[in-house]
C-alpha cells in the first residue's frame, strides 16, 4: 500500500469526522463504479476510511489528500474484486453475474446533449444511462474509463496506479471509448443545421 | 501523408489528447473532409468523452444505511 505523502502546506488539520464528509461519498461513488455494485462499494469505502483515519496524523494538510485517496480506492477495489473472483471460483458461481445492475437493459428514448462540456446538466436519467453503459463494460475497460473520463486522470497516473505502461493503457482507453460510443451513439440528440 | 480509416480510428486517442504530430493532425482533418461516416465517428467519440465528462463525481450522499455502518466502523 502507498504511504500517505506529507503536505507542507499550512491547512487545518484533517479530523476522520472532516475526513469522512469530504470524502466518503467519492470514494464509495469510485468504488461502485469500478465495482458495479453498493455491497462491494460499501466494504472498499469503510477499508479505505479506516486506512485513511489510521494515516491521518502524517497529513499536515488535505492537499495532497485527494490524489493518494484515488489511489488507495483504486487498489482497494482491485483487491475486494480479486477477493470475490477467487470466493465466487470456491462457490462454484456459474459465472453469471447478476448482481451487477448494468447487465440489466439501459432505459429506451433517453437522449444525451450534443453541447460543450461546460453547458451540460445531466439529467438523472441521462446519468443513468451513461452509468449503465459505463457497468457494462468488463472490468479491465471499466476501470480504465472510469479513471480517465470519470475522474480525469492522466493516463501517466493510470498506467502508474495499475502497473501497465502507458501504451497499454491507450490501447485500452480507446477500446473501451469505442465500446461507450457504440453504447451511446444512438442517445444523441439529432445535430442542428 | 494520408490515412484509411482504420488508420485514423487507431489515432483517436493521441488526437483528442492533443499528443499528435502536425502532420498526422493535418492527415485526419484531409480525411475527415472526404469521408462523412469518419467524421461522424470522430464526433460521436468525442460527443461520448464529453457527456462521460460530465457526471458527477459524487452525485449523491451517501445511503443512509451505508453512512450509519461507516460512522459506526470509524467510531464517529
Amino acid at each position: 500500500m502507498p504511504e500517505p505523502p506529507a503536505d507542507v502546506a499550512e491547512t487545518p488539520p484533517l479530523t476522520p469526522e472532516l475526513v469522512f464528509r469530504e470524502y466518503a461519498p467519492r470514494i464509495y461513488h469510485l468504488a461502485r463504479r469500478l465495482l458495479g455494485n453498493d455491497a462491494d462499494a460499501e466494504d472498499v469505502t469503510q477499508d479505505v476510511l479506516l486506512q485513511v483515519v489510521r494515516k491521518l496524523h502524517t497529513f499536515r494538510g488535505e492537499s495532497a489528500l485527494p490524489t493518494w485517496l484515488h489511489r488507495v480506492t483504486v487498489n482497494a477495489a482491485l483487491a475486494h474484486r480479486e477477493k470475490r473472483a477467487n470466493r465466487q471460483k470456491h462457490e462454484n458461481a456459474t459465472g453469471d453475474d447478476a448482481t451487477l445492475e448494468g447487465n440489466s437493459e439501459p432505459p429506451g428514448g433517453v437522449k444525451l446533449p450534443r453541447s460543450s462540456p461546460a453547458a451540460i446538466a445531466l439529467q438523472g436519467e441521462q446519468r443513468e444511462l451513461i452509468d449503465r453503459a459505463i457497468k457494462r463494460l468488463p472490468e479491465p475497460f471499466r476501470d480504465i474509463y472510469v479513471l480517465a473520463d470519470v475522474e480525469g486522470l492522466p493516463n501517466p497516473d493510470i498506467a502508474d496506479m495499475l502497473g501497465m505502461s502507458v501504451p497499454a493503457v491507450k490501447s485500452r482507453l480507446h477500446r473501451a471509448r469505442q465500446r461507450m460510443r457504440d453504447a451511446l451513439a444512438p442517445h444523441f440528440e439529432e445535430a442542428t443545421p | 501523408m494520408t490515412l484509411t480509416c482504420e488508420e485514423l480510428v487507431d489515432l483517436l486517442v493521441d488526437y483528442l489528447g492533443g499528443e499528435l504530430p502536425d502532420e498526422q493532425v493535418d492527415a485526419i482533418k484531409s480525411h475527415v473532409c472526404g469521408c462523412g461516416s469518419c467524421g461522424v465517428y470522430i464526433e460521436t467519440y468525442q460527443l461520448t468523452i464529453t457527456v462521460t465528462r460530465a457526471l458527477p463525481k459524487c452525485e449523491a450522499p451517501l445511503p443512509p444505511s451505508c453512512e450509519a455502518r461507516l460512522r459506526a466502523a470509524l467510531g464517529l
